[in-house]
């Protein structure tokens, strides 16, 4: 071990115990918990309307889901373009929930932590099922494959009046504690409890990538006949890969019926997932920071592009509604281009960053 | 028994577009392993582009049909120099991503022209009146859809087995690097293969839009409903497009014909050729007529 706890210039492991903490210097755990008092403290100190409370929420809903995916795709390498539809079944596993027995029972307005983990569950078990083809299928294959997955989730919604054909399925409103959340506090109390989701579960990933299981996925990744060779089960990985994907967009699905006390079927459509999917290269596969930077800097540009697309069309006489014309348009540019100059993301940039902090003023 | 033949000519008609359609992106895929996912929109703007040279511009509506498939001819090739080249020798999911994101910006530019929100449709140039033949009736734009798709069809076919350009794209698809030592150009052939990809794309928009009319969702659609027959007939076989069209237009239309109303199912004809590729990619993931390079596990 280094003698300066607080600053590290290397890594000086000596056992494995050392390697798999959470936390490398004091600095780290500094930062980390300054960063969280924070998160968790600045919605008590200033005043946020609930529109950009929602804004907050949608962003922290959509780190769930790329957490699911940039496991998925960065870590094991495994294409999907059907990630919108895991998080639409860990939707409308609440919105069954709520059909079978009235929106407003106890179980759902009560026990919601239970429903959302069930959710998880169910988006766990949906996962592993269609990554079966995953045993045999690779690269386009199997992005063909999810994709057509996607297609007949969204028939399956459209088509069964069990879901209402893709209407909204109303759920109701929870307690807590102290009674039931009202319309004021509605989406101030849902930023807290996804930001615990979003601290729980990202811990989970962390630590997960130093277990056995974890680096199981990153060597199926590189190269699954070298994985096999070394007494690993590649197909099985796979599966579960799909599995712990499913379940990461379940809950992500779950918190974003609760947020929105209803299950519509256009949040879950082949646009969305091509959404997550560019949040996760945005961010950068196989990064951990990447998942928080991607869903940041996408949903960011979508208001930017709301606004200017406002103030354009103020602008503009014939007006096709610009709106729906430049956020695609925004949004498949930042997809290009950034595949095209910066593949690995923004976390690429936070690490230039980093490394360049760490040994400022020395250049070496 | 005619509501049967009455579906078979359907059938054939939806599925000798969707061998059109799906024969771009063979194309495509045959030379340089790209996935393209912006073919429904390439589809669609060869759609509106001869839309508005006929309405707009009053050209006669051969010569516009002409004159799309060469502007998309180039459109296309233009995509493919901008946005692909860079991206060879990059991970499959780089090059996916990349065809999705452009499949956004053309989403975008579309929808920046009244092309993107309206319905539209082609000038009647055939007589409107159809052809009944023994109870089973076919319209004469449906007919001259068919016959100039098996007509294009036809035309690639010999384009690829007798023209030295042809060759050399076959050849690339076979082996790059040995098609480098006898000095093709690898490159060149990838853009030659996006730019006939573009001038077929354009040619099956025009038939569906003169068939369907023109709505950019069901135009772009087309786009991913190839994708089934693709994998169906195999992904860099064109006859297997061929095939694996008109065999997905027949299942499509008996599906919806015979399942559409009974055992309380409907909209299956859409469904159908997803649940089909889901047993095609378990069961024969190379297709009907592809050649076998599945990596497994």
């Amino acid at each position: 071990m280094s003698q300066n706890r607080w600053l590290a210039t290397g890594n000086f492991f000596t056992s494995y115990k050392q390697e798999q903490r959470t936390f490398f210097t004091h600095l780290d755990r500094t930062i980390f918990t300054c960063f969280l008092v924070l998160l968790f403290g600045w919605p008590l100190v200033f005043e946020i309307s609930n529109k950009y409370m929602l804004v907050l929420d949608n962003i922290l809903i959509a780190i769930v889901a790329v957490m699911g995916l940039n496991l998925l795709l960065g870590f094991a390498g495994l294409i999907s373009i059907g990630h919108a539809a895991f998080v639409g079944i860990g939707a409308y596993t609440v919105a069954s929930f709520s059909q079978v027995i009235g929106d407003n029972h106890v179980f759902i307005t009560h026990f919601w932590p239970v429903v959302i983990v069930c959710a998880g569950i169910m988006g766990a078990i949906f996962g592993a099922f269609v990554g079966l083809p995953a045993l045999r299928l690779k690269h386009l294959y199997l992005a063909i494959a999810t994709l057509s997955f996607q297609m007949i989730f969204e028939w399956f919604i459209q088509f069964m009046s069990f879901f209402n054909q893709g209407q909204t399925i109303y759920v109701g409103r929870v307690h807590w504690f102290t009674g039931m959340v009202g319309r004021s506090d509605h989406y101030l109390f849902w930023y807290y409890i996804i930001l615990i989701f979003v601290v729980v579960l990202g811990f989970g990933v962390r630590n997960l990538l130093k277990t056995k299981y974890g680096r199981c996925l990153v060597a199926v990744r590189d190269n699954d006949r070298a994985a096999d060779a070394m007494g690993m089960n590649p197909g099985l990985t796979k599966v579960y890969a799909f599995a712990l994907a499913g379940f990461f967009a379940g809950v992500a699905g779950a918190l974003h019926a609760y947020l929105y006390r209803g299950v519509g079927f256009e949040s879950f459509t082949l646009h969305a997932s091509v959404g997550y999917l560019a949040m996760a290269i945005v961010g950068g596969l196989g990064t951990l920071n990447g998942i928080f930077w991607g869903p940041v800097a996408i949903k960011f540009l979508d208001i930017q592009v709301e606004q200017f697309s406002e103030f354009v069309g103020h602008y503009l006489t014939y007006a096709p509604n610009v709106a729906t014309a430049l956020k695609p348009l925004s949004f498949g540019l930042v997809i290009v281009l950034f595949l095209m100059y910066e593949p690995r993301g923004i976390a690429n940039w936070w690490r230039i960053v980093k490394s360049y902090t760490k040994l400022w003023p020395f250049r070496y | 028994m005619s509501y049967f033949f009455q579906i078979v000519v359907s059938g054939i008609v939806v599925g000798s577009i969707y061998a059109l359609a799906a024969l771009g992106l063979v194309l495509v895929y045959k030379s340089s392993r790209v996935a393209n996912f912006a073919h429904g929109q390439i589809i669609a703007a060869g759609a509106f582009i001869t839309f508005f040279l006929t309405v707009r511009l009053g050209v006669p509506i051969f010569f516009s049909f002409l004159a799309s498939m060469l502007i998309t001819f180039f459109l296309a090739m233009s995509v493919e120099r901008i946005f692909l080249r860079r991206l060879i020798g990059e991970p499959i999911i780089s090059v996916i991503m990349v065809t999705i994101g452009l499949a956004s910006i053309f989403d975008g530019l579309i929808y920046l022209t009244p092309f993107g929100s309206e319905n539209f449709s082609f000038p009647d140039f055939l007589p409107t009146e159809s052809i009944v033949v023994g109870g089973v009736s076919i319209s004469w734009t449906q007919l001259v859809g068919v016959i100039i798709t098996f007509v294009l069809i036809g035309a690639f076919s010999w384009f690829f087995k007798k023209s030295t350009v042809g060759i050399s794209m076959r050849a690339v698809s076979d082996d790059q690097f040995g098609a480098m030592s006898v000095g093709i150009s690898v490159p060149r052939v990838f853009g030659l293969a996006w730019a006939t990809a573009g001038l077929s794309a354009a040619a099956a928009g025009c038939i569906i839009g003169n068939i369907t009319g023109l709505n950019f969702e069901t135009l772009h659609a087309f786009g991913i409903v190839v994708f089934p027959v693709v994998i169906l007939g195999g992904l860099d076989s064109i006859l297997g497009a061929v095939v694996a069209g008109i065999i997905m237009g027949l299942i499509q239309q008996f599906a919806s014909g015979y399942l559409d109303g009974n055992f309380g199912l409907n909209g299956t004809g859409d469904v159908m050729p997803y649940i089909i590729l889901l047993v095609i990619l378990l069961f024969k993931p190379h297709g009907l007529f592809g050649i076998h390079e599945i990596e497994r596990v």
